[in-house]
């Protein structure tokens, strides 16, 4: 440094939600004297406008040239008093928030304790601004053409959305038809329409279009650069693999179903009358509601949660089956009125618009509902030759008690929804993460459920965890939503924060080219020095803490910066004189 | 009055910082002895940082990123997990004992994880006592104005 900095420290009081544990006072007026600090108040709420306003007049005034504010996470709030610096003309990275709410007054019940630790937090905060850099943002421009990945329902309307908002789209489709699981579905719950016309519809929509190139038998198989300036690499069965410049992708790869053979007692594999709801869809679709030596079934048992909510093998709920089992009920007491359906479930999940009611009227068409232990599936046999129905399904009734023989001449398994076995390679080649289900993880699970940790890299429907139809669509409008937002700005902001070459300390070992996640770092033969490329870097700073020759700096989170923050976190809590 | 060790923790900003807040957000109470860094992800975590916070005088360090597959980064916890074996022989050739410097993965939904992990490394470290910091370790000083520091008053 080669003056002393201005920095202005600001400790809220966030009504009593800090005030009540820490001493903002105390706090204030160990800091006030740090070296550097100009000025340090307290407030009631620094994020209301007045708090902000507070700032940006002492910046003005005070002639301040960094900020502290020590409040809540800077999770919830960063944003805000980046702002405040940028109305008193200050450089938006010259901001340090030192979290003494969420990981000090929310946590902690001794005042003393918690003042000590809040008074830690700021003093690092003010130790690390003062290493601050001003940092601008980059702009880059915006390839206005958009790659879907997968034909459902989901990857369908994604095209469909954005090829009638004028812009072109590549729709990638791994097997030879488009439609996907929703293909393969009769009637859709709760309104019992036909998912034939949902689909027929979007398919014939993305078919027409000019905008739009449908690929058939293709996958992706390489994915380069950044939002705004991807090169994908789509591999088709027949042809040779084709470069294709786009701005975003969106990923609707969808599930696979549960393989039933994996829960033996059921029986799947190894009776030919105990079927998947897959397998029931494509019966009610043909019109034919037949056993498997094509006899009208008088009783047909349907059992729940086939894979789901049981930890041995998917602990999630699969959303969708319960209302899809009321649906069967409705449609096999329709067909065949004088057929006993029986429901064999552990819970009856019949969530959202319409679910309650479609629950209602199935009951009211007299079908049998009993309940089971969860995990605890119940068990197929044959039945026996005297018995009037092929196989009797053994379930231990939570209700009653009592071990029921449930007769049967078809048995539903309402599969439920997993992860493709693909979904690792789809998530490596596009850089997107999954969860311990191999779903893929959105950004954040409540405000911003379509986009993930690769900007410019969306996904909707299924392939992020199990979703009924209009859920889907909804994220696949979300999606569109979110690309043409980007088209409309026609150039994208890159990171201000992103890992930098000092080419002169660089020695060419390349040691960081292993390491980066991305494809952000390239070697120069000629030159022996590695580069990044800015816009490609996420700034994880791997490559920074793994260089031997100290050549890389992970702008706004440096060494030094973070070798201050740990000396001002400890200055005054050190065990040791 | 009882040792209470000072616990310097490297938090990645996607899962375990969030993790912490989370903490926060449900009021699960843990102890106060954790300073947390935040950085962007675990592997980010030079070892320079952590001889660093034992020589300025932190009785323990605490890493914590996300768990193995569920990184931001791809793969960044597994860089810092690889790193963190060399990180322990380091630490140990300065004669600190093992129980002073952890890795742990905290995702963004464990915060009860999170403030049990924390409460668990005080109490080790309370029975440990405060590291004896070795001389080829004691850093540059560290100079900030002398304040008087609060008493617990629990």
């Amino acid at each position: 440094m080669s003056k002393e900095s201005r920095i202005g420290v600001y400790i809220c009081n966030c009504g009593t939600n800090i005030a009540k544990v820490v001493d903002a006072e105390r706090v204030r007026d160990m800091v006030a004297d740090l070296p550097g600090v100009a000025c340090a108040r307290t407030y009631k709420y620094m994020c209301s406008n007045p708090g902000q306003d507070m700032i940006t007049q002492d910046i003005k005034e005070n002639n301040l040239d960094r900020v502290v504010v020590a409040a809540c996470s800077p999770r919830m709030h960063e944003p805000t008093f980046q702002k405040a610096l940028e109305a008193a003309g200050l450089n938006p990275f010259l901001l340090e928030m030192a979290n003494i709410r969420e990981q000090c007054s929310w946590v902690h019940d001794d005042p003393g304790l918690a003042t000590n630790k809040a008074a830690d937090l700021t003093h690092a905060a003010v130790r690390r601004v003062a290493r601050h850099q001003p940092l601008e943002k980059q702009e880059a421009p915006y390839t206005p053409v958009t790659l879907v990945l997968g034909g459902g329902i989901a990857g369908l309307t994604v095209a469909v959305e954005l090829a009638e908002a004028g812009q072109r789209v590549h729709l990638v489709e791994r097997e030879g038809r488009l439609g996907g699981n929703v293909g393969r579905v009769d009637l859709t719950a709760p309104y019992l329409d036909s998912a034939r016309d949902i689909l027929a519809e979007k398919i014939v929509q993305a078919e027409t279009n000019p905008r739009i190139e449908v690929h058939l038998r293709a996958t992706i198989t390489d994915l380069q650069g950044f939002v705004g300036n991807f090169t994908a690499t789509l591999s088709h069965t027949h042809e040779p693999d084709q470069e294709i410049p786009v701005g975003a992708v969106v990923v609707c790869t969808g599930y696979h179903e549960f393989d039933a053979t994996r829960v033996e007692r059921l029986g799947f594999g190894k009776y030919r009358d105990v079927i998947t709801s897959f397998e029931l869809e494509a019966r009610l679709r043909k019109g034919r509601l037949e056993t498997s030596d094509g006899r009208t079934p008088r009783y047909v048992s349907i059992v729940h949660c086939v894979g789901s909510r049981n930890p041995k093998y998917h602990a999630y709920c699969s959303r969708v089956c319960c209302m899809t089992a009321l649906k069967y009920g409705h449609e096999i007491k329709s067909a065949l009125p004088d057929a006993m359906v029986t429901d064999l479930y552990v819970d009856m999940l019949s969530f959202g618009k319409g679910g309650e009611d479609l629950y209602r009227r199935t009951s009211e068409l007299k079908t049998m509902f009993l309940m089971f232990e969860k995990g605890d599936y119940p068990v197929v046999r044959k039945a026996e030759p005297d018995d009037d129905c092929g196989l009797l399904v053994e379930v231990q009734e939570r209700l009653s008690g009592e071990a029921i023989d449930v007769p049967a001449d078809l048995v539903v398994l309402m599969v439920g929804m997993q992860a493709r076995g693909d979904s690792d390679q789809v998530a490596r080649t596009v850089g997107i993460s999954q969860d311990s289900h191999g779903w893929f993880i959105e950004s954040h699970p409540k405000l911003a459920p379509v986009s993930t940790a690769t900007e410019g890299v969306f996904i909707a429907g299924c392939c992020s965890s199990p979703k009924d139809i209009p859920d889907s669509v909804a994220q696949a409008q979300a999606a569109a939503a979110m690309v043409l937002g980007y088209i409309a700005q026609g150039k994208v902001q890159v990171d201000a924060r992103y890992a930098q070459v000092d080419t002169d300390l660089c020695s060419g070992c390349r040691m960081c080219n292993e390491l980066c996640p991305y494809t952000a770092i390239t070697y120069d033969p000629d030159e022996n020095r590695s580069s990044i490329q800015s816009a490609e870097c996420k700034a994880c700073g791997t490559c920074v803490a793994a260089c031997p020759s100290g050549a890389i700096t992970a702008r706004h989170f440096t060494d030094e910066q973070i070798l201050e923050q740990i000396e001002g976190v400890l200055a005054w809590s050190s065990s040791q004189p | 009055m009882e040792f209470e060790p000072t616990i310097v923790g490297f938090l990645c900003n996607w899962c375990s910082y969030t993790g912490a807040d989370l903490a926060g957000t449900a009021r699960i109470k843990h102890r106060p002895n954790l300073r947390v860094i935040r950085v962007m992800c675990s592997g980010r975590v030079d070892p320079t940082f952590v001889l660093q916070a034992f020589s300025a005088g932190a009785d323990g360090v605490m890493i914590c990123g996300c768990h193995p597959g569920d990184c931001h980064y791809l793969e960044g916890n597994d860089k810092a997990f690889r790193r963190f074996q060399l990180l322990k022989r380091l630490v140990a050739a300065y004669g600190i004992e093992e129980q002073r410097l952890r890795l742990e993965w905290v995702s963004a939904s464990e915060g009860e994880r999170f403030a049990r992990l924390v409460d668990t490394m005080t109490a080790e470290l309370r029975e440990l006592g405060p590291l004896v910091r070795p001389p080829d370790l004691a850093g540059a000083p560290n100079p900030c104005p002398e304040v008087p520091r609060e008493v617990a008053h629990g």
